[in-house]
């Protein structure tokens, strides 16, 4: 089973983990542009791939334009529509998977598609200290995209080592969960915001 | 509790055999000469054989019982090589006889399917019931030198030493046997951990951080049955002595469909990787890597600082510095103080490197590399040298390695060597690994060897 997005939200910020500000839409006021829209819904699992979630939607107009058009596509499916302020940083990602033999494996890379192209990650297994959640940032061979590279500005590596410590507490004590993925994570010097996740309970 | 799998004072082989090339005749030749193969090594073993087999009155020099029911004195271990269909039979008789503990080489059990597992479950049962402790089964048995010890159907007994090696695979502990004599490699027990069906790896490592004998652990993983478990006790054991694990199964064929990034991300190797790092075991990548880091962790002490390569070949020192860098072994560069040293010395040739990698160059003879040594070793953020000899007509391999075995006395610092050649070069090599100084024939593996030893985390 999948958690809806306000579902996650509500779970992760317990944990204290951040995200961008997010509302549905109709009640987004308080959100600024540009944003994403998303579609929330537990009968669709792979939004990204069927081009639920729109990007960098720049005017109120743009929004309800968006909603109109992939509104159609959609009668009889249960859903509601998210906006969520868009964040500049670096992609990463922070996922989890219960280990047969170990238990709990938190996983950390760069995140889009070079994660998949690259499988340049680093893991370990719970629970994470501060050491080791720093050693994980530093293993990865792209961390020179995290400390600036030509040019692009530093992330700030200590909220990065926070997420990573509660992605590591979430696994530990919500023994429900079977796997999650944040991705991505984006990280800029404010902070490690979790942009999309999937959170998969039994 | 295992003692009496490394020290009985006597043991039965069941389904002992008079016919040479077979399981049961290997066990009584080991158990009776110390290798079924001649070799120096070898050793008798000490306490009472009782060969039982109903069908035979005789096997080698020993009377043959019909069953352990029939020997009348005590029997601490009994090893079992007869039809997996039969253990079970043998389990009761060992119940009766009150035997502590049994080592099952007869494979055909849960590695074969359905049915096996059925009948390794009956077996387990069977040892819990007669509060008998197992290895196994399906495994070669288990050795321990330094008892005399030749409890398998391997080679010949291995030489005596402070390697503790658990191996999930027995062929392999075979050949180790093989290749470790003449590398003057020794093993204060090896174990071929088989099914795993009672007796785990965990219990081994308990053993061996209590072993005397044991100064580092090297394990042969394929699979682990209890991972909490394993995590808790080389956690525990790490500690007290150096673990290395090499784990089988790199490639994903065997992986399930996954339903996520992260799921296909956490193979099943990569998790075993995290698993060692949790516990604080060394991950080897190669067999040769477990056997080299083994061997160093037990034979040399461990260092948090950096390490400076000497060398009578510039290219040499070059490759091992290349090698140095890519593992993260820290070059400490040397202090003024300590190149004027090796001035004053008068022993430098000229044109010396006078930084680290210190090439003394070609013509250095021993003097050269005994005041390189003691000039580096005494420099306070130095804590480990790599020695690198190459073969120069002039070259004076066993002075060297007198120095190098005199210096490590003297500073107790950490010192893996490099000999890069081979028949020429050979009594130096010997005389290192007499005095159990980790040497190596490249620059590459004296570099991995030392990576072990430089703890920098």
């Amino acid at each position: 089973m999948l958690l809806s997005i306000e579902e996650s939200q509500k779970l992760l910020s317990q944990y204290g983990l951040l995200f961008p500000k997010t509302a549905v839409y109709g009640q987004h006021q308080g959100v600024s542009f540009p944003v994403a829209l998303k579609v929330d819904s537990s009968k669709i699992v792979h939004k990204t791939d069927r081009g639920w979630v729109r990007l960098n939607l720049n005017s109120e107009a743009e929004l309800t334009h968006t909603v109109m058009q992939l509104e159609s596509n959609l009668k009889g499916v249960k859903h509601q529509w998210v906006v969520q302020e868009m964040v500049k940083g670096v992609e990463v990602i922070i996922g989890m998977k219960r280990d047969p033999t170990f238990g709990p494996v938190i996983v950390f890379g760069l995140g889009g598609i070079l994660v998949e192209i690259l499988k340049d990650v680093s893991m370990q297994l719970i629970p994470l200290s501060r050491k080791e959640a720093l050693r994980m940032i530093n293993s990865i061979k792209g961390k020179k995209l995290l400390e600036g590279f030509r040019g692009s500005s530093s992330i700030n590596k200590e909220t990065l080592v926070q997420a990573l410590i509660q992605a590591s507490k979430l696994a530990e004590q919500e023994k429900s969960i079977v796997e999650f993925d944040f991705n991505p994570v984006i990280v800029n010097q404010q902070g490690a915001y979790v942009v999309d996740a999937r959170v998969i309970l039994c | 509790m295992l003692e009496i799998f490394f020290s009985p004072k006597s043991i039965a082989v069941v389904g002992a055999s008079s016919k040479p090339k077979t399981v049961g005749n290997g066990l009584v030749r080991s158990l009776l000469k110390g290798g079924v193969f001649s070799a120096a090594t070898n050793k008798p073993f000490k306490g009472k054989v009782f060969a039982i087999n109903p069908f035979l009155k005789k096997v080698l020099s020993l009377k043959c019982y019909p069953s352990i029911l029939d020997v009348k004195s005590t029997i601490d271990l009994v090893v079992i090589a007869v039809q997996s269909k039969l253990v079970p039979k043998i389990m009761e008789e060992c119940i009766k006889k009150r035997v502590r503990g049994v080592v099952i080489v007869a494979a055909g059990f849960s590695e074969l399917g359905v049915e096996g597992k059925k009948l390794e479950e009956e077996v387990l049962r069977l040892a819990k019931k007669g509060k008998i402790r197992v290895l196994g089964p399906n495994c070669l048995g288990i050795m321990r030198p330094s008892s005399r010890l030749n409890a398998t159907f391997g080679p010949c007994m291995a030489l005596e030493g402070n390697v503790a090696f658990f191996s999930q695979s027995g062929a392999l502990i075979d050949s180790l046997i093989d290749w470790s004599i003449d590398k003057q490699y020794g093993f204060s027990a090896l174990v071929s951990l088989g099914n795993q069906a009672d007796l785990e790896v965990s219990d081994f490592l308990e053993w061996a951080a209590k072993d005397k004998k044991t100064k580092s652990i090297a394990l042969y993983i394929e699979g682990i049955k209890n991972g909490q478990r394993f995590l808790k006790a080389a956690k525990k054991v790490s500690k007290k002595k150096p673990i290395v694990a090499l784990k089988a199964g790199r490639s994903n064929m065997g992986m399930q469909a996954v339903s996520s990034h992260t799921g296909s991300l956490a193979g099943n190797y990569e998790v075993y990787q995290a698993a060692f790092r949790k516990a604080g075991v060394h991950a080897a990548d190669t067999w040769e890597d477990l056997l080299n880091a083994a061997k160093t962790l037990a034979w040399s002490k461990r260092t948090k600082k950096g390490v400076v390569i000497i060398t009578n070949g510039g290219g040499a020192g070059v490759l091992c510095a290349d090698h140095c860098e890519s593992l993260g072994i820290p070059l400490v560069p040397l202090k003024e103080s300590t190149v004027k040293a090796l001035d004053r010395s008068k022993k430098m040739h000229p044109a010396y490197s006078r930084r680290n990698p210190l090439d003394l160059v070609g013509d250095a003879l021993h003097d050269r590399y005994e005041v390189a040594l003691s000039t580096v070793l005494k420099q306070s953020d130095v804590g480990g040298v790599i020695v690198i000899q190459t073969l120069q007509t002039m070259t004076e391999g066993i002075e060297n390695a007198k120095a190098i075995i005199a210096a490590r006395k003297r500073f107790g610092k950490p010192i893996t060597v490099c000999i890069m050649g081979g028949k020429f070069s050979h009594p130096a090599v010997s005389l290192l690994l007499k005095e159990q100084v980790p040497v190596f024939d490249s620059p590459s593996s004296c570099a991995r060897a030392m990576r072990f030893l430089v703890d920098n985390d």
